[in-house]
């Protein structure tokens, strides 16, 4: 799956571990790994063992008080976007930026060119996009509108503060 | 009126190319049909039951003679030659094609106007009284507010993909003429002990199949705190409003599953993150707004007018336009004028290109270039001189638009049903026409006083059916249409639901009922008591009675 950062498309050194596939594999994978965060609140004797960085990946029915008191201890937070009606990580991407969250904001689930622009106004930095649902044009998406009333997670000032 | 400036226009002219790009990879079978439905909604374009319906956004429902002329080409260079003004204020027109509606949007971009957010599960045109600004008893004009949202809204990252759609409607006078009680955020500026003007915050008011009158989450919140208040609403709502099932899904929902007082906790827990921050409005911002929206240079002179009063002594007809269709002005020597757009026999809130160019000219040469439109499917001139008043009506007579029947049993809200609408249960605009030709006697009319009749064709509420003296509301019965009527509803400061008369009538017995609901409403009337106040004081059993025993 195409992965976009700073609107290049760059290699995943991560994993992202499904909670089928934890519940197959007996011992963790090497490397960086991507956990679902109700796994992560579960498991973490034996994730503080694991010699890779640990990243996390909610929706938004995880416990989100829970994500935002732990947020900083992570590297990553892959946010899903489970099916297009769901914008629930566009308000999950915002508050993690207002509290300062400084690791890869990674979107991931039903990501694709038409709402690329919106999520990286949100605070994503990180956007995985399927393979089907990918092309060259997503890289020119971000410009498409060059102008904005609001604020946004890299400059919170809506048009009259600029 | 707002003028755009050079990011305004930026805007709308990149989002039409944005569209245009989307249309073609849509055609070009490159984006998902589901995926450019989310995209087209957002855009106003729906697919109905002959064509594509595109929705115009009118913000506040201010427009120009300029953009009046733009929407009669329009509709006739990609339409019929006619648009429909909506309970939401905006215009529809019902026949463009897919591929042209880029040019169309191109075309509206022109004149500062776009069809951004007039439909989808996002943050709607905001609404309110046409009145504004002309009311002398207005603590302030609501309009720089709405504008001051129109912006925020506009495109927003966050709340473009919500449970639901979302709408808002502001008021600055004590009456309510923008049905704020039955919009998901109503806000009313009033003034508090100290003096201060900050708005009243209703959360949760909304019709369709599960009607909701409005509670207040918040008694007043300083106007500054406008933005950041409403950002904590919406963000509060996005995070926990269900998505699992779409009737379920209004923020109503979430305020009555929650109860109010854990609602307003939410929404005041997230505020503390935002009050004071960024989104704070500077008192230069709100002056800015307010700019776009100061009182014209009236003509002092004005007031002298002696003509006005030899005209209505001369001219019954005249004199009958004007005590049903205009309105006082807080300017001496001026009034509103209202244009009906409920002729007899037309659909309610139809316009051709032809009346669409007269209404501009009108307003172009007797009201300061502007026009609004009201939530009960009219238009507004809002500032006629008196002395004008003669000339306007004379024009608007020609263009079949003085019927003077405002506030009347005839000036009704009709949702276009079966007819043009692929969800309606039940066609509405032939009994539109039942009801016009059992009541076409205006005397009669005039001697029942105020009433308001609202019709929509299914469960959605789209003609606003809950909030009306009268409601009818369209049900498929076996295939057949039936029609259920509901009694003393209402859309103003006093907002409440109607109450079920009984069960459906038929088709053909809609005007009948209607006849025998006035029946009752005439016999127990008091002096000159309005049907509405008559229904409170008696209560429903004396038309349930009356109503069913005729029927049999
Ligand atoms: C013909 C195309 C139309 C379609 C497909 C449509 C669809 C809908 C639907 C599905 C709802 C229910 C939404 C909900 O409760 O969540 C609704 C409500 C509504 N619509 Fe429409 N509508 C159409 C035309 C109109 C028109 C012509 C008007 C104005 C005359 C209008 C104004 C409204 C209003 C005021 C509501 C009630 C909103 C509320 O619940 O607060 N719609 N519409
Ligand atoms: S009330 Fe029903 S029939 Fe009427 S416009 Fe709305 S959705 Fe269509």
């Amino acid at each position: 799956m195409p992965l976009l950062i700073n609107q290049q498309i760059v290699e995943d050194n991560w994993i992202t571990l499904s909670p089928e596939r934890l519940e197959e594999t007996a011992e963790l994978p090497q490397g960086d790994l991507i956990v679902p965060f109700t796994y992560f609140l579960e498991n973490q004797a034996v994730l503080d063992a694991h010699e890779g960085q640990v990243g996390v990946q909610v929706n938004g029915d995880d416990n989100l008080a829970e994500l935002y008191r732990l947020h900083q201890a992570f590297p990553l937070v892959a946010v899903e976007f489970p099916v297009l009606r769901d914008g629930r990580g566009f308000s999950i991407a915002m508050q993690l930026v207002r509290q300062k969250f400084q690791g890869q904001l990674r979107a991931v689930g039903d990501v694709a060119h038409d709402r690329l622009g919106y999520m990286e106004r949100c605070g994503f930095n990180a956007f995985q996009i399927p393979e089907e649902r990918f092309s060259q044009e997503d890289l020119a998406v971000f410009n498409e509108i060059s102008v904005h009333y609001q604020g946004a997670a890299e400059d919170p000032r809506p048009l009259f503060r600029r | 009126m707002y003028q755009y400036n050079e990011v305004d226009q930026t805007l709308v002219n990149e989002r039409v190319e944005q569209f245009r790009d989307q249309t073609r990879r849509f055609l070009a079978g490159e984006l998902p049909e589901d995926e450019f439905l989310a995209l087209r909604l957002m855009n106003g374009l729906y697919v109905q039951r002959h064509a594509p319906m595109l929705r115009v956004a009118i913000p506040y429902g201010l427009f120009s003679s300029e953009q009046m002329r733009k929407l009669a080409h329009i509709s006739r260079k990609y339409d019929k030659g006619y648009g429909h003004f909506t309970t939401r204020t905006n215009i529809q027109f019902n026949w463009p094609k897919l591929e042209e509606v880029p040019d169309i949007l191109a075309e509206l971009a022109q004149v500062q106007m776009h069809a951004i957010q007039t439909s989808g599960n996002c943050i709607r045109n905001t609404t309110t009284d046409p009145f504004s600004g002309i009311l002398s008893n207005e603590l302030e004009d609501p309009r720089p507010y709405c504008e001051i949202i129109r912006q925020w809204s506009t495109l927003h990252p966050e709340f473009a993909y919500l449970p639901r759609k979302f709408k808002i409607a502001v008021t600055g006078a004590p009456e309510d003429r923008a049905a704020s009680q039955v919009h998901d955020i109503g806000l009313h500026l009033v003034k508090n002990a100290e003096g201060e003007i900050g708005f009243e915050v209703l959360v949760g008011g909304g019709l369709g199949r599960t009607p909701v009158i409005g509670k207040v989450v918040r008694e007043f919140l300083p106007k500054q705190h406008l933005l950041s208040y409403l950002d904590a609403i919406l963000r509060v709502y996005n995070l926990n409003g269900r998505r699992d099932n779409k009737y379920k899904a209004r923020i109503k929902i979430l305020v009555n599953a929650l109860g109010v007082e854990e609602f307003t906790r939410l929404v005041e827990a997230e505020w503390e993150f935002l009050r004071d921050g960024e989104l704070t409005l500077t008192d230069a911002e709100i002056e800015r707004a307010k700019s776009f929206f100061k009182p014209f240079d009236y003509d002092p002179k004005a007031a002298e007018d002696k003509t006005l009063a030899d005209k209505l002594s001369a001219d019954q007809s005249f004199a009958t336009w004007y005590e049903k269709n205009t309105r006082e002005h807080k300017v001496e020597g001026y009034r509103a004028v209202i244009v009906s757009l409920k002729p007899y026999l037309k659909p309610a809130g139809d316009i051709t290109d032809v009346q669409m160019d007269l209404i501009a000219d009108l307003a172009e040469q007797y009201s300061f270039g502007e026009i609004r439109s009201t939530h009960d499917q009219n238009l507004v001139l809002a500032d006629v001189k008196k002395s004008d008043l003669f000339a306007v009506w004379q024009a608007l007579d020609g263009g079949n638009m003085a019927r003077p029947n405002i506030g009347t049993l005839t000036d009704m809200i009709v949702c276009p049903g079966f007819d043009f609408c692929a969800l309606a249960n039940a066609r509405t605009l032939n009994i539109a026409d039942q009801i016009n030709e059992k009541f076409d006697d205006l005397d009669y009319l005039y001697e029942l006083g105020d009433i308001n009749v609202n019709m929509s064709g299914c469960i959605n509420a789209c003609g606003h059916h809950h909030v009306a003296d009268i409601g009818i509301l369209g049900v498929d019965k076996k295939g057949e249409d039936w029609y259920q009527i509901t009694l003393g509803g209402s859309s103003r400061e006093d907002a409440r639901l109607g109450k079920i008369l009984g069960k459906a009538v038929a088709a053909d017995e809609v005007a009948n009922t209607i006849e025998s609901i006035l029946g009752v409403f005439v016999e127990h009337r008091l002096d000159n008591e309005l049907f509405r106040d008559t229904v409170q004081r008696i209560g429903m059993d004396p038309f349930k009675e009356n109503v069913y025993a005729v029927a049999h």
